[in-house]
């Protein structure tokens, strides 16, 4: 585990944006620090359209959305004074991709949660940072709650939930 | 020249039609036009329309416009059509607002998957000139499983001991079922109480209806868990029970055991998911599992198989 490593793990969501504001604060100016931020893809079920190109048009505009996401807040921790170099993004495509060519890793589909710790792991992140939405009981047992799963399920690291 | 629906009611029946003949559809995209007497040609076959289905909720019946009782003219067999209908809706349970979409690619997608399994309904899909992906059903000769059980004329004690150990094995059956679409990436969307049958000569529990999907991202399975835990506390308690129908059990409401919020569902808080406090010769490893989806919980289940690990040892311990 790297104590220097951050990971954020973002959906695209106001959340998500707080959890990365609240990680260039705290870091900004520190120079040794290195900050990944994470998008697990989750694609709009096919099944909500009515046929393939239609699916097809809505996953790359998804696509689209999270690219300028991720990229506009890597340019606000960079702009909070942490290095170009020391910053990252990554993008974990889903194995159901209409658009996916075959990538090494790719997620399939049953937990973002796990997801999320599988990526910390391997590449030995020591702190993970993720946004929580706030959802009731009954939210959390018919949605589920990718910060709760996380607080349950992390392990060698630190966890950072922002609300 | 296209043929008539006199005409092609005279090539395949042998006994007079005497219901009312209507028009040929080779586009059914206007589902709402079409009625009894009227005849669909797609694919290999020619339909003749009876009536629309209805679904008959606490007696009441409402009309289900895009599926169609038929009968298929080439074997004279009944056959039930589903035709494309893209409905978004809201479903509200109980406090929680969910999205569903009614897709029938995602249901001609699962015909196929599971051809030829009796834990499932039967057909396939094919398209008419339109490019409408319609369903061609096998009826299921049989009752809705919650209505069978309600059926069974005796005291739930009874029930419990000789009627529920059989019926709880057919239903982890049925659970194993909807584990083998999420194996498959697939889920079922609508579990719920009409939707499982009891086939009449098997009694095999047979799947219904899987054309709608929600979409949710952490917890792709969760309706459909949730789906089986209300299944589960109803086969379980020969019923649901409000705290008004607990307090007629009692006799008398100073009889009455008490309840806390935590005793009923998390999703439904009026009904009872603590059903050993009503009926104390339940298991508490049988209890043990309801109380998973009660407003007490802080464990849920995540998937299929977790649910009917917890499961298999309480059908052990009812011999």
């Amino acid at each position: 585990m790297e104590t220097n490593k951050i990971l954020v793990a973002i959906d695209g969501s106001e959340n998500s944006k707080r959890a990365v504001e609240y990680v260039a604060d705290i870091v900004k100016g520190c120079r040794e620090f290195e900050v990944t931020l994470l998008h697990i893809e989750r694609l709009p079920d096919r099944d909500i359209f009515p046929d393939e190109d239609a699916w097809k048009k809505a996953c790359v505009a998804h696509r689209q959305k999270i690219d300028s996401f991720l990229s506009d807040n890597k340019q606000m921790i960079v702009d909070y004074g942490i290095p170009q170099k020391m910053v990252y993004t990554d993008y974990v495509e889903s194995c159901h991709s209409p658009l996916a060519e075959e990538p090494s890793y790719c997620s399939r589909g049953t937990s973002i949660a796990q997801d999320i710790l599988h990526v910390a792991e391997k590449e030995q992140f020591g702190t993970v940072v993720i946004g929580r939405r706030g959802v009731s009981k009954a939210e959390e047992f018919m949605f589920g709650s990718v910060s709760n799963k996380i607080i349950h399920s992390g392990k060698d690291c630190t966890i950072w939930v922002v609300q | 020249m296209t043929e008539t629906v006199k005409q092609i009611l005279d090539r395949f029946q042998s006994d007079p039609y005497m219901g009312r003949q209507g028009k040929v559809y080779t586009d059914t995209s206007d589902f709402m036009r079409i009625t009894g007497g009227d005849v669909l040609v797609f694919g290999d076959g020619h339909y003749l329309v009876l009536r629309d289905e209805v679904e008959r909720s606490y007696g009441v019946e409402d009309p289900k416009y895009w599926v169609k009782r038929c009968r298929h003219l080439e074997s004279g067999e009944r056959r039930l059509l589903k035709l494309v209908f893209y409905e978004k809706f809201k479903l509200q349970m109980g406090d929680i607002k969910i999205t569903c979409y009614r897709s029938p690619r995602k249901e001609a997608r699962i015909l196929d998957l599971v051809r030829g399994d009796s834990r499932f309904m039967q057909g396939f899909s094919a398209e008419d000139e339109k490019g409408n992906t319609i369903r061609v059903l096998d009826v299921v000769m049989g009752k809705r499983l919650d209505n069978w059980i309600y059926g069974l004329d005796v005291d739930h004690k009874t029930y419990f001991f000789e009627h529920l150990p059989r019926i709880l094995e057919k239903f982890i059956g049925a659970c194993e079922a909807i584990a083998y679409l999420h194996a498959n990436g697939e889920k079922h969307g609508d579990i719920r109480r009409d939707h499982l049958w009891r086939e009449t000569h098997t009694g095999d529990y047979v799947w219904i209806d899987f054309d709608y999907t929600f979409d949710f991202h952490e917890n792709p399975f969760g309706l459909d868990i949730f789906g089986l835990g209300g299944l589960l506390l109803y086969i379980v308690g020969k019923g649901f029970y409000s705290r008004s129908d607990i307090i007629s059990l009692s006799g008398d409401e100073n009889k009455t055991p008490d309840m806390e919020p935590g005793d009923f569902l998390l999703v439904f808080k009026n009904r009872l998911a603590n059903l050993q406090k009503v009926f104390p010769y339940i298991p508490k490893e049988l209890n043990w599992v309801l109380m998973h989806f009660s407003a007490g919980a802080s464990v849920y289940y995540e998937t299929v198989d977790e649910f009917v690990s917890d499961l298999r040892p309480c059908l052990k311990n009812m011999g």
